[in-house]
């Protein structure tokens, strides 16, 4: 066998009592797409930092070897000498500067002092072509989707020279269609020779392009398997130590209620005075009903959601109504006290204070059910309800005290849904809700939609992930550009049918 | 833990040095005449600080803080020695003053948008002219003729003896009531309390430490009344950070303002209520310290909005908002006044007080900078 690219042997990390990694093996071949499976917490994240010199040399035990050598990296500058370039879920691009000052931020070329304008546009230009992207290098970031940007910063690494990029989670706010552009320029890179370190939750994506599989599991290496040797429900058996019956086990439940939510004739613009965005929405939503809203990234899940809650729009026309009462003005505050529950696409922006304690987020929304004479808050049984919430969420954290910063994402995501039922919701709006949480976590949100529409709740559910949206959904609408292009009923749900619906495609019956 | 324990004793270690370098340079600086002054000079720049502390927690700034005190006890000055209106009159006509000026602030920052930062620097120019116009540039005592009123009281009067010790027995029962029914509270509950024997010694040691320091004040001249005044404010201030979802709500929204919004709190209100609050400690602090210089001058309450920052940030309150705590801003504040006395009993340089005051401001972001990253 070839002197692996990369090497880790043996790696021990520790923060203060808690370890990280437990003697970590890892070998990366030169040439291959090598992708790193784990749950939130497995230790992914830890392991990238080491091999990119974010924990430094002497912060962990084991050692790192690069191309055979010892490696001792001090700072992230020592890794991308080394030709380790790291694209991490958050972009390091600067929205207000072109595609071409992104792709040479720090280094731009230079004629003497001055900035070479010229030679950077040039060169910058031949980079895109040379990766069949159609953008010009003038481009502000600020006007290009995700997916794009994702491209930008994969081409700023491929300038650098890198050996290896490491990509993690690349595909978490990507649609499909991104998705297997961002694919199909990772295997023209392998064939060109780079190598590449791949880390996503979707395994659908890891067996698409992966050479070899490596899992991790509670900090430690549990198995390493060719692609040929590795599938799916083995994968998953070994990210969470044990085997998985159905993968999205929707009980639908024959009793329907009544129709909690009925949104009427809906257009609503960005702002006052502009055109609307979201137009003629209409459809009703029953206690004990999942109702799945899907479609391209832009469609308006999202805007919708957050113009149900009062948090996004200027509505021109429509009416909306809870339980036969119109909510005409709504504000998150009304929304709350009317039953109605959101838990945003974006946790860390959206939903958490991430550096409050796991009780203080938990009854942040409900704070008046504790409050007493004198806006006296009643401490003790505030934190009785946290407790019991936490513990009904199977929260991983030492207690409620802990930092919500320092827990994993799907932790976090079960902090920002007991936050959303601790206030009693009739209609729980879920955006995104599995986004970026590991395979455990994303079982234990299932259950809790079940669980929710068992008790006679209604469910709004939007999704990117197709799967998921037909797994769960009692009835799916597929908006297009901010219109509805297609509804279906459980009966109806076909891939080609719902995509076709989300692209303008489906005539309305 | 090392880390901890150091942020813990990091602010006790530096008052003890704080005072220990002036007590040697300066043997007075401990003598129970300096030491009363310096009281009186901590109320005044504590009862700022906490203002300031509900200000910062949300994330927002108020520069216009010490011309606001300069205006407000100067209006009260002018109302009691040109208009001859009864003292306490005059000062509640500069509480209304001052709460109309922060609510109208603290409106404009959240209805139009505009960051804190623009409109208080606006505030600090136009409270100084509104203060310099009020007064005429001039000296206004704060008292007709040369009797006391309420006003010129704030900084010189002392609680007799008896009255001091019924106090401190007054607060050490409802202290001990409050505590024992918090604790009923948690035992109700099910929950987890600390040893009846680790409470008691917890009580007796407050209790004990309350009565000695009220002994002590009573060797000299009583406890001032400008203390009691920082007391009230900072057990209002704990009480509402500690104990209200209104504190709640600060904090959130110093944490992170949109996830605040999406929360259900409503976020504008809860800003305007920390401005006008703001506006009370403003009025409080501009009575108290004009009193202490005996007439509004014009240079009454001159950056005193930047002492009352270095206090909070110094006590661990973080510039970007959503962490810091009551206990920290009096220990922050008292830093800084001990500071100022010092250099003041030792005739240091106007020049070099200057430079020294923007030293420990910038010493005290820089840390709160490197805190907030770890």
């Amino acid at each position: 066998m070839p002197t692996p690219l990369l090497q880790a042997r043996n790696l021990t990390k520790r923060f203060g009592g808690v370890t990280a990694l437990r003697a970590v093996n890892f070998e990366l071949q030169a040439g291959e797409i090598h992708a790193l499976c784990g749950e939130n917490g497995a230790g992914k994240s830890t392991l990238i930092k080491l091999l990119s010199g974010i924990h430094r040399h002497g912060s962990y035990e084991g050692e790192l070897l690069v191309a055979g050598r010892v490696a001792e990296f001090r700072s992230i500058r020592d890794a991308e000498a080394a030709g380790i370039a790291v694209i991490t879920q958050e972009f390091a691009l600067v929205d207000e500067l072109s595609v071409a000052e992104n792709i040479f931020l720090g280094r731009p070329p230079r004629r003497g002092l001055r900035v070479d304008w010229l030679e950077m546009h040039r060169r910058a230009a031949a980079l895109l072509a040379d990766f069949g992207l159609a953008i010009s290098p003038e481009t502000p970031v600020r006007q290009l989707g995700i997916g794009q940007k994702q491209l930008i910063e994969i081409v700023r690494a491929m300038d650098k020279k890198s050996r290896v990029l490491v990509l993690d989670e690349p595909s978490a706010a990507l649609t499909e269609q991104e998705v297997t552009v961002l694919l199909d320029h990772l295997r023209r890179l392998r064939a060109q020779g780079t190598t590449c370190i791949y880390i996503s939750h979707k395994l659908d994506e890891v067996f698409a392009i992966a050479d070899r599989v490596t899992v991790l599991r509670d900090g430690a290496t549990i198995t390493s398997l060719p692609r040929a040797e590795a599938t799916v429900p083995l994968v998953i058996k070994h990210m969470v130590g044990r085997d998985l019956g159905e993968l999205f086990p929707r009980r639908p439940n024959a009793a329907r209620g009544e129709v909690q939510l009925a949104v009427r004739g809906l257009n609503v613009a960005p702002a006052k005075g502009a055109p609307p965005f979201l137009r003629d929405i209409t459809f009703e939503l029953r206690g004990g009903e999942v109702l799945g809203f899907g479609g391209l990234m832009g469609a308006g899940r999202s805007e919708l959601l957050l113009h149900l809650f009062g948090a996004w729009g200027h509505r021109v026309a429509g009416e909306v109504t809870l339980r036969d009462q119109s909510f005409s003005n709504p504000t998150p505050r009304a929304a709350i006290a009317r039953g109605l529950a959101l838990v945003s696409e974006d946790r860390k922006r959206y939903g958490l204070i991430l550096e409050q304690s796991v009780g203080f987020n938990l009854s942040l929304s409900s704070l008046p059910q504790f409050t007493r004479r004198a806006a006296r808050l009643d401490l003790a049984a505030e934190q009785v309800r946290n407790q019991q919430i936490f513990e009904a969420l199977r929260v991983k954290a030492p207690d409620q005290h802990a930092r919500v910063g320092g827990l994993s994402g799907g932790n976090q995501q079960k902090v920002v849904l007991g936050k959303s039922l601790m206030t009693e919701p009739t209609v729980v709006m879920l955006d995104e809700p599995t986004r970026g949480i590991d395979v455990g976590a994303k079982l234990e949100v299932y259950e809790l939609i079940n669980r929710l529409t068992a008790e006679g709740k209604a469910v709004i559910l939007v999704s990117s992930e197709l799967p998921e949206l037909m797994g769960l959904s009692d009835r799916l609408i597929m908006l297009h550009e901010g219109k509805i292009g297609g509804e279906f009923t459980r009966g109806e749900f076909s891939q080609e049918r719902l995509l076709a619906a989300a692209m303008g495609q489906l005539r309305a019956a | 833990m090392n880390a901890r324990l150091f942020k813990n004793l990091a602010m006790p270690i530096a008052l003890v040095v704080v005072c220990a370098f002036f007590a040697i340079k300066e043997p007075a600086f401990l003598g129970s005449r300096n030491l009363t002054q310096l009281i009186v000079e901590f109320s005044i720049t504590g009862t700022l600080a906490l203002g300031m502390f509900l200000i910062l927690l949300t994330g927002q700034i108020d520069l216009s803080a010490g011309s606001g005190v300069g205006l407000i006890g100067g209006i009260a000055a002018v109302l009691v020695f040109q208009h001859a209106w009864p003292a306490p009159l005059a000062m509640l006509a500069g509480l209304g003053a001052a709460l109309t000026l922060w609510t109208l602030m603290g409106t404009l920052i959240v209805r139009e948008r505009i960051p804190s930062f623009i409109i208080t620097l606006g505030g600090l120019l136009i409270f100084k002219g509104l203060f310099w116009l009020i007064i005429q540039n001039s000296t206004i005592p704060v008292t007709r003729g040369d009797r006391d009123n309420l006003y010129s009281q704030l900084t010189t009067y002392y609680l007799p003896e008896k009255i001091g010790f019924a106090l401190a027995g007054t607060i050490v029962v409802f202290l001990g009531l409050v505590l024992w029914r918090e604790r009923g509270r948690r035992v109700a509950h099910g929950l987890a309390v600390p040893s009846t024997n680790s409470v008691i010694g917890r009580f007796a040691l407050i209790a004990g430490a309350l009565v000695f320091a009220v002994d002590r004040f009573n060797h000299f001249r009583g406890v001032p009344l400008s203390l009691l005044i920082l007391c009230g404010t900072a057990g209002v201030v704990y009480f509402l950070t500690q104990h209200t979802p209104f504190g709640r709500y600060m904090y959130a929204i110093g944490g992170n303002e949109e996830a605040a919004g999406l929360s259900g709190i409503a976020v504008n209100r809860v800003l305007i209520g920390a401005y006008l609050l703001m506006g009370v400690t403003v009025a409080l602090t501009g009575f108290m310290t004009t009193a202490y210089s005996g007439a509004s001058t014009t240079t009454v309450g001159d950056l005193m909005e930047l002492d009352a920052i270095a206090a909070c940030v110094i006590g661990g309150t973080a510039l970007k908002g959503g962490r810091g705590s009551v206990w920290g801003v009096i220990f922050g504040a008292l830093i800084m006044t001990a500071l100022l006395n010092g250099m003041t009993l030792l005739a240091v340089s106007p020049e070099i007080k200057f430079i020294a005051r923007g030293a420990v401001l910038t010493l005290a972001v820089w840390m709160d900078v490197r805190l907030s990253k770890v």
